[in-house]
């Protein structure tokens, strides 16, 4: 499995430098924090369907946006208790998984991103029509259960939430279906050949990325209290998220963490200086830069920049 | 009944003329133009301007449209398409990443709130007990003219059998001496300009804002993906299957679920038939 003491180490070290934080930084970085772990979570999700089997989703607020009903109207319409009204959502993602698992099975390319986009603006459209008595319609809900009160306690809640999915999807990347999944994104007719079934895998990846989103996005609407269906089945979330996965690296784990922290920091550090729509414009030419400067992401160049370093050193 | 026909006659028009510009570099250039829908929100923001805020004559708003899409086609050609070399994922990431960035520029110049264009001619028909603004039956039959002169273009001129035979295959049409990089230019320019154009129009049917070029990319990509690649008239089939659709689920069924099965045919049709309707053989 190529596992080694170290990264264990590595893991350890990096979660008791995220719990330590709290001590460290005011409670406005906190909130900003608590905003990059949950889109770090929903680009690792994105990024165990799209990044490693290379059927780019463009859809993928469809299955955030499945948990995240599930639990709000569970709780808001049924007085279902979180504790249960949660894994109901994430069961619900994962069948919503195999409905995006469908098209994957014929199609690929820009035509299974295609279909992905569909049922994204599908689902927009029939949530605000089909029983807006139970999913409120266009204005969406509101005051639906928090999980946590105060920005220490969603810290910690999200940080453990983040650091136990994001170490979860590394261990399975370890192990060799993760190496089948990344060979599926290199040649599918390979793996096909040495003999794999492409279908099972492309199953395990796809329940797999649903249970992150969907277990993403339930947390999330149980840390804000609500949800508004544009909000949710927007196309700019898409943007944000697939450019968090992208930025920081597609294909690794520890990349699209590092991506979501940076466009959020990033905006949040432009706030002071540029107050109006200036941000996004600022915010969108830099990842537009980025990624066609490198489109292995940031965890590329910081691999190389170390290459370069201790080549200077040898 | 026949307010039905007249409207859906008039919108699929539109959307003809919407869907033609995607398929155009879709089936040449076999890429994902995502911000394709950034051209219909920067021609209906630049005939806002020239038209409306400076007072030129309202043909020249649609003509200072056009050039402006032309040469964000072509600039945006030479500087993320070309440097991607091909690689369709990458250009469809990045073209949907320069979207949203246009889309920002738009709510920095103009603002975040809705604009409401002046109809291009003022006045309205009364037919059947429909009523029918000039400015849409402009629109209609504006789009039909620029699909005709599109069709003849590609068919009988030169540069637009050199535009067929890239489709096709572009190592084929290198051999025989057609300069790809050139047609591209050429596809990517038309494309912008149809799409600004497009976009004056779409904008004059519903209103002007920044979110406004979502729908009409979904639009161009449904009609694009029943109609199959490289069929300039399976383009304008679809287009009116779907804009009857349309406007059929909002008479008869409700208006909030006039997109509802643009959405499913698109997902139907992929699944069951990844070619399309009407294209050829191809991934």
């Amino acid at each position: 499995m190529g596992l080694r003491w170290y990264h264990f180490a590595l893991w350890a070290a990096f979660a008791a430098g995220m719990f330590l934080l709290p001590e460290i930084v005011p409670r406005g970085t906190l909130r900003t924090i608590i905003f990059a772990n949950f889109l770090a979570i929903f680009a690792i999700s994105w990024d165990t369907l799209s990044g490693r089997t290379g059927y780019v989703s463009f859809g993928h607020p469809f299955l955030i946006g499945i948990g995240a009903y599930t639990t709000a109207i569970l709780t808001k319409r049924f007085d279902v208790p979180v504790e249960i009204s949660i894994p109901l959502a994430v069961l619900m993602t994962m069948v919503g998984g195999l409905i995006v698992l469908l098209p994957a099975l014929r199609i690929k390319g820009s035509y299974f991103a295609l279909v992905t986009l569909a049922m994204m603006e599908l689902m927009y459209q029939l949530v605000q029509v089909i029983r807006p008595d139970l999913t409120g319609g266009t204005r969406g809900m509101s005051g639906l259960p928090t999980l946590t009160r105060g920005a220490v306690n969603g810290f910690y809640m999200s940080t453990a939430l983040m650091l136990s999915i994001a170490f979860t999807t590394w261990l399975l990347m370890k192990t060799r279906l993760g190496t089948a999944l990344s060979a599926i994104g290199m040649n599918e007719e390979a793996v096909a050949g040495s003999g794999l079934s492409v279908t099972r895998l492309k199953l395990v990846a796809f329940t797999a990325s649903a249970f992150t989103a969907g277990l993403g996005g339930a947390v999330y609407v149980h840390y804000l209290g609500s949800i508004a269906p544009r909000a949710l089945f927007d196309i700019n979330f898409v943007f944000t998220i697939i450019v968090a996965a992208l930025i920081g690296g597609a294909g690794t784990t520890i990349g699209p963490i590092l991506g979501a922290f940076f466009l959020t920091f990033l905006l949040e550090y432009l706030r002071p200086w540029l107050p109006g729509a200036e941000r996004y414009l600022i915010y969108g030419g830099v990842a537009l830069v980025l990624y066609m400067y490198q489109p292995k992401g940031l965890i590329y160049l910081m691999g190389q920049a170390v290459r370069r370093v201790r080549k200077g050193a040898a | 009944m026949l307010q039905v026909l007249i409207q859906g006659l008039l919108l699929s028009g539109l959307y003809a003329l919407i869907a033609v510009g995607f398929t155009l570099v879709f089936s040449v250039g076999r890429v994902l133009n995502l911000a394709y829908g950034a051209y219909l929100l920067i021609g209906g923001y630049a005939y806002f301007y020239f038209a409306q805020s400076l007072g030129l004559p309202k043909f020249a708003g649609v003509l200072l449209a056009g050039i402006l899409g032309c040469v964000i086609g072509l600039v945006k050609y030479r500087l993320i398409v070309k440097p991607l070399k091909g690689d369709q994922v990458a250009i469809e990431i990045a073209t949907l990443i320069l979207a949203v960035v246009l889309q920002s520029a738009v709510i920095l110049v103009f603002g975040d709130s809705s604009k409401i264009l002046l109809p291009i001619i003022p006045g309205v028909e009364r037919v059947a007990g429909a009523a029918i603004p000039y400015s849409n039956l402009f629109a209609a039959v504006a789009s039909w003219v620029i699909l005709l002169a599109l069709w003849w273009f590609v068919k009988t001129t030169h540069t637009g059998r050199a535009m067929q035979a890239v489709s096709m295959d572009a190592k084929g049409a290198a051999i025989s001496g057609v300069d790809a990089d050139r047609i591209n230019m050429i596809t990517w320019a038309i494309s912008g300009t149809l799409g600004a154009v497009a976009g004056v129009f779409f904008a004059s049917y519903t209103q002007l804002y920044p979110g406004m070029w979502v729908a009409p990319l979904i639009i161009a990509v449904a009609v694009v993906i029943v109609g199959g690649i490289g069929s300039i008239i399976g383009t304008l089939i679809v287009a009116h299957i779907v804009g009857f659709l349309e406007v059929m689920t909002s008479a008869f069924i409700a208006p909030e679920l006039r997109g509802v099965f643009t959405m499913i045919l698109i997902i139907g049709i992929l699944v069951l038939r990844p070619k399309g309707l009407f294209g050829r053989e191809e991934i």
